[in-house]
């Protein structure tokens, strides 16, 4: 799963791993000298969290991707976001895989790469 | 000081004070059916443990029933200045041990009337409890919806022993009912036996002192419970009041349950807010037994974390064997106006304000 990219810039990017090294629900983990990147494909192109759970520092990226329950009424259970969500593997807490947004706490997000494909090259601005 | 007492115990001399009350048939029952202790006893599943002294106080020893309301009277209301005392019966609330839930549906519905008809109008300082048996939650929302409107019943009262947790959908005709005539819900401990489950959680403990001290597990089970079944998104205004169950076990449960829930929340997607939340909004606590550490200093802040000065309700359990006088309660001194009296205001909102203390409330 992990994979020690060349750091070569490009643009002002990093080349992170080919496009075909990333599958739908199956993130690559992608190191960095001593930091670690999952890189996510989704149904609309492709996404990188920072792979540190800003709730304890767990593996985030590690964990399942997956969906969640709609907030709902009364007890009904309608599972919604199938591919959007990843709960980070130590305690389970879901963050939104493009937003790194956390579902049950605002006050909390992942960190985010931007990503650029060129060819069948996936590159990450590792800067912002 | 304007003081609320949410624990009184209103004693009777014998059970046979229920006769008048009830239908022909379970009169016949009283009179002449089995019963765990002498003429007189209160019918209900026995529970494995006994105090070794009796509940009371042994400077409590009514010689009648007159006896029971002028000692209260004496040694209580008049010598504590209390304002108002909600009455939380005794030996009712083990109705809900018995495996004939249609005895315990008289039982309970025969002690309501003769509460209402013999303890409120002897002092206007006093508020009824309707007392339930939740083994019929059907049967419960009926006694319920019968007497909610009474002037003087200020909440619904169950024993915190029961068959399962107080959020199991089974229970909710009793709140839809309690939400209906505007009365909070609570539970006081006791009830354990017959039907009900143990007091512990890992099978009955051997002596009085030791079962009391863990009278904290079932209240643990039921405010979990009441939270996790979503009781309080359908019905957000009802409060859940927990009696004599101690109350620093709150803030390490809330903050166990907060962390579940942030990881599991897609198991309960009913809920809107956190645990703690729920927890703050709709739950209170009565202050006896209040835990008693060497150093009263980290009790305080104990409670400090489920804001105590908001959550907190003063409590007697007058005339029982660890009864907490007014004068002798130890919380932080900033609280007392709110937990001595003006927290009950919210909760029971049929206990007329003065106005001194709606003043304060504003």
């Amino acid at each position: 799963m992990t994979a020690n990219a060349a750091a070569v810039p490009v643009r002002g990017r990093t080349f992170a791993c080919k496009v075909n090294e990333v599958a739908v629900g199956q993130p690559r983990i992608v190191a960095f000298g001593r930091m670690s990147i999952g890189i996510f494909q989704l149904d609309d192109g492709y996404a990188a969290l920072l792979n540190i759970c800003p709730h304890r520092a767990g593996r985030l990226c590690e964990g399942p991707v997956c969906g969640t329950t709609r907030p709902t009424d009364r007890a009904e259970f309608v599972y919604e976001r199938a591919g959007e969500i990843v709960r980070c593997a130590w305690h389970g807490w879901e963050f939104e895989i493009r937003s790194g947004k956390c579902l049950v706490d605002d006050r909390l997000k992942a960190r985010t790469f931007p990503v650029e494909i060129v060819g069948g090259d996936l590159y990450l601005e590792l800067g912002r | 000081m304007f003081i609320v007492d949410t624990d009184v115990h209103n004693y009777w001399s014998s059970a046979e004070v229920l006769l008048p009350y009830l239908e022909p048939y379970w009169r016949d029952f009283l009179v002449r059916g089995e019963k765990p202790g002498p003429k007189g006893s209160f019918p209900h599943g026995h529970r494995p443990w006994l105090h070794p002294e009796g509940f009371s106080r042994h400077d409590i020893r009514p010689q009648t029933e007159e006896d029971n309301y002028l000692i209260m009277k004496e040694k209580h209301l008049d010598l504590y200045d209390i304002d108002v005392a909600i009455l939380t019966a005794d030996e009712p609330l083990e109705a809900s041990t018995l495996a004939n839930y249609h005895y315990a549906n008289a039982l309970v519905k025969a002690y309501n009337d003769y509460m209402i008809d013999w303890w409120l109008p002897k002092d206007r300082r006093f508020k009824g409890s309707i007392i339930i048996s939740p083994t019929d939650p059907h049967g419960a929302a009926a006694e319920i919806r019968r007497l909610g409107a009474h002037k003087d019943i200020v909440q619904v009262l169950a024993s915190h022993g029961s068959q399962r947790p107080y959020g199991d959908p089974f229970y909710h005709p009793i709140f839809e009912a309690c939400a209906e005539v505007g009365l909070p819900f609570a539970i006081h401990f006791g009830g354990q036996g017959g039907v009900n489950h143990n007091a512990i959680a890992s099978g009955p403990t051997t002596y009085y002192w030791e079962t009391h001290a863990l009278l904290s597990q079932p209240a643990m089970t039921h405010v979990v419970s009441m939270i996790s079944n979503g009781v309080f998104e359908k019905y957000p205004d009802l409060y859940f009041v927990v009696i004599e169950c101690g109350v620093s076990w709150v803030p390490s449960l809330m903050w166990r349950l907060d962390a579940n829930f942030k990881a599991l929340r897609k198991e309960t997607p009913w809920l809107k807010m956190l645990p703690s939340e729920y927890c703050r909004r709709n739950i209170r606590f009565s202050t006896q037994p209040l835990e008693q550490p060497q150093n009263v200093k980290h009790l305080w802040e104990t409670l400090e974390h489920m804001d105590g000065q908001n959550t907190l309700l003063f409590a007697s359990d007058y005339p029982h064997w660890d009864f907490d006088a007014p004068t002798n309660i130890h919380i932080p001194p900033a609280w007392r106006d709110k937990v001595m009296g003006l927290n009950a205001l919210e909760v029971y909102k049929r206990i007329e304000a003065p106005a001194a203390a709606s003043a304060r409330v504003a």
